[in-house]
């Protein structure tokens, strides 16, 4: 007898965000988590469905590859903090549909495509994700 | 009492000066403030008990210019202007500027500079707890010698000893407390060269652990203990290929062996059996993203209560490792952030401690290439942009003030870094220009990178002086301008006092 106002309420809370990425323009990384690296709201909102994400492109592991990394922030090797490549959690891979277009891991890019979540590894590089923007357009800022 | 009796003479000596001048701005606040400075520098008195305890303090990457910074940054987050906050280390009573440089580096990286903070001699850039004598890389130099680490000395005296950091407790400033190494970068055996019979840092750390020299050791870094073969509890995978699970090995030695803030939360602390907690397959979260883990200061009150069950005293390192990664990575937000975490951690040492048996020193391994642009008003955010002074008052315009090019710029910026205005080109060259659409807000975001000059994938160290402060027993052997391995020879005099 309730279910009706608690759909209508949980509706209210999914298109908020969407508003604002309508908006706003592209999300940013950070949105699609909660602070325990859970999905969030508007992550769980978007999944399978298109959407833009602002970010950068860390160095491809492979050329002429339809695969990269979506990183929050500049992200390339650190000689000194980072000698076992230990990449953050909240990255995105992305696979493109076509071949990656190679940005400087410092140029501010935005992805367009479909969202995924769960977990998965990639059967040729063996790259595990959590999250994943498919049939992907990226192009600088 | 013969003290005494120069400190009162001392301090009424003052009070009579100052009357007789008769200034005319002797009603000034600051003026005031600065007389009150003076009856309290008076009034210190060298404390020459033997050290019970030691705590050293070091936030790696914190030099003169970030420490700077952080006071800002957490004097503003506090509601204030954040140049007049003073930080928990900056009220001891003795400070003094500290130089970095190792034996071969004008930049020292963070192995020669915590080896010579723990065996009281300088070395060379990646080597550890080794004399510059040795190659990097060469083990069988690095076998043929020997050091004795402060850690073995407090071990001599009867007290216990513990490590925390917020990087992995196998990284360059946790392992120069137990570890001795030709190369900073052999965390695990899969490291090692083929052939060689120096241990890997993680070996290292369960070796002691198992001696007893190392009671303690709370950070992040479980790759390095478990073989590749098994996962942890976040479905990671470790690194060792000799086929040891050293977190096994330590619960088999009747340690505590925790992964998560809930477990930590749980240990039994002092039994005097070893606790080993590794939160993290690599470095622990920077402060700003940390959930599921511990925080700097929950771990430092952890180590002290479990460390001060022993009689004889303790020595203790807390590391935030992380303020340098985050400098690396040219993000100021987050660098403040686990500033901060440092600053707690060390105000929850205060409170544990008394300056009365306890040395403590904080201090910072080496400086970044952080740099700081003016001429901005008062309150600028520090994270934000530099706004011009208001000459009709305290606290700025709120205007932004804007370079040659006619653009807003960042009170704070590095030298070089991720964050380059300068980006490299299809045909390889590299140049730029400085976004015209900076607001204070961009800067203010979390993720923002400060803007850069000299383009580079991070963001390096700098030779710059570090601070060291003190206070406690023997913390008055600190003053002027000193070499780092100095540091050692403070812990070492205090803790040995007749």
């Amino acid at each position: 007898m309730h279910r009706r106002p608690v759909l209508l309420a949980l509706c209210a809370v999914t298109a908020a965000p969407w508003r604002a990425v309508a908006q706003d323009g592209p999300i940013r990384l950070r949105d699609l988590y909660n602070h325990d690296l859970s999905f969030s709201d508007l992550a769980l909102a978007h999944e399978g469905k298109r959407l833009s994400i602002a970010g950068f492109m860390a160095p491809p592991l492979k050329a002429d590859s339809q695969f990269y990394v979506l990183t929050k922030m500049p992200m390339a090797v650190c000689p000194f903090c980072e000698p076992g490549q230990a990449w953050p959690d909240d990255i995105l891979a992305v696979y493109e549909r076509r071949i990656v277009t190679v940005f400087p891991f410092n140029v501010p890019i935005v992805t367009r495509g479909i969202l995924e979540l769960g977990d998965h590894v990639d059967p040729d590089l063996g790259f595990y994700s959590r999250v994943r923007i498919v049939e992907a357009v990226t192009d600088r800022a | 009492m013969q003290k005494f009796l120069l400190s009162t003479a001392a301090v009424l000596g003052l009070t009579s000066f100052a009357a007789a001048q008769d200034l005319a701005q002797a009603e000034n606040a600051w003026f005031k403030a600065g007389q009150a400075t003076i009856a309290a520098r008076l009034a210190v008195q060298p404390n020459t008990n033997k050290a019970r305890n030691v705590i050293l303090f070091t936030a790696d990457g914190n030099g003169v210019g970030t420490n700077y910074a952080i006071r800002l940054f957490e004097g503003q987050k506090l509601g204030g202007l954040g140049d007049d906050h003073v930080q928990p280390q900056e009220a001891f009573p003795y400070a003094a500027l500290v130089k970095t440089y190792s034996t071969n580096g004008q930049t020292p990286d963070s192995a020669p500079t915590a080896a010579a903070m723990n065996s009281g001699v300088k070395t060379k850039n990646d080597l550890i707890n080794m004399p510059d004598s040795v190659a990097v890389g060469d083990c069988a130099a690095g076998l043929a010698t020997s050091m004795t680490l402060f850690s073995d000395i407090a071990t001599q005296l009867g007290k216990s000893v513990g490590v925390v950091s917020t990087a992995r407790i196998t990284h360059a400033t946790p392992a120069a407390v137990y570890a001795r190494t030709v190369n900073r970068d052999w965390e695990d055996n899969s490291s090692i060269p083929e052939g060689c019979a120096q241990k890997d840092i993680a070996a290292q750390l369960f070796d002691a652990m198992k001696a007893g020299t190392i009671d303690l050791a709370l950070g992040g870094g479980r790759q390095h203990f478990l073989p590749e073969t098994v996962t942890d509890s976040e479905g990671k995978p470790g690194k060792r290929t000799d086929g040891r699970n050293i977190t096994e090995e330590v619960k088999a030695l009747g340690g505590q062996y925790v992964e998560n803030d809930v477990d930590f939360m749980a240990l039994t602390l002092g039994n005097n059996a070893p606790i080993l907690g590794l939160f993290e397959p690599s470095h622990m979260k920077y402060e700003q993203d940390r959930s599921g883990e511990p925080s700097l200061a929950q771990m430092t009150e952890a180590a002290i209560k479990s460390l001060q069950s022993n009689d004889n005293g303790f020595y203790l390192m807390v590391e935030a490792g992380r303020v340098d990664h985050a400098n690396h990575a040219g993000n100021l937000h987050r660098t403040l952030v686990d500033g901060v975490a440092f600053n707690d951690a060390i105000r929850k040492a205060l409170e544990l401690t008394s300056a009365e048996d306890t040395l403590i020193i904080v201090t910072a391994d080496h400086e970044h290439a952080i740099s700081f642009n003016g001429y901005c008003g008062r309150g600028s955010a520090i994270t934000g942009l530099c706004m011009e002074i208001n000459e009709a008052g305290v606290e700025h315009t709120g205007t932004p003030e804007t370079a040659a090019d006619g653009k807003p710029y960042t009170v704070a910026g590095y030298l070089n870094g991720a964050g380059s205005v300068l980006v490299e080109q299809a045909d390889g060259s590299f140049s730029g220009t400085r976004p015209a659409d900076l607001t204070n807000e961009i800067a203010m975001d979390p993720d923002y990178l400060q803007q850069a000059l000299i383009p580079m994938t991070s963001e390096t160290h700098s030779g710059e002086d570090v601070m060291v402060f003190a206070q406690g027993p023997w913390a008055h052997l600190f003053g002027g301008t000193i070499e780092q391995n100095v540091i050692f020879h403070v812990m070492n005099y205090a803790v040995n006092a007749q």
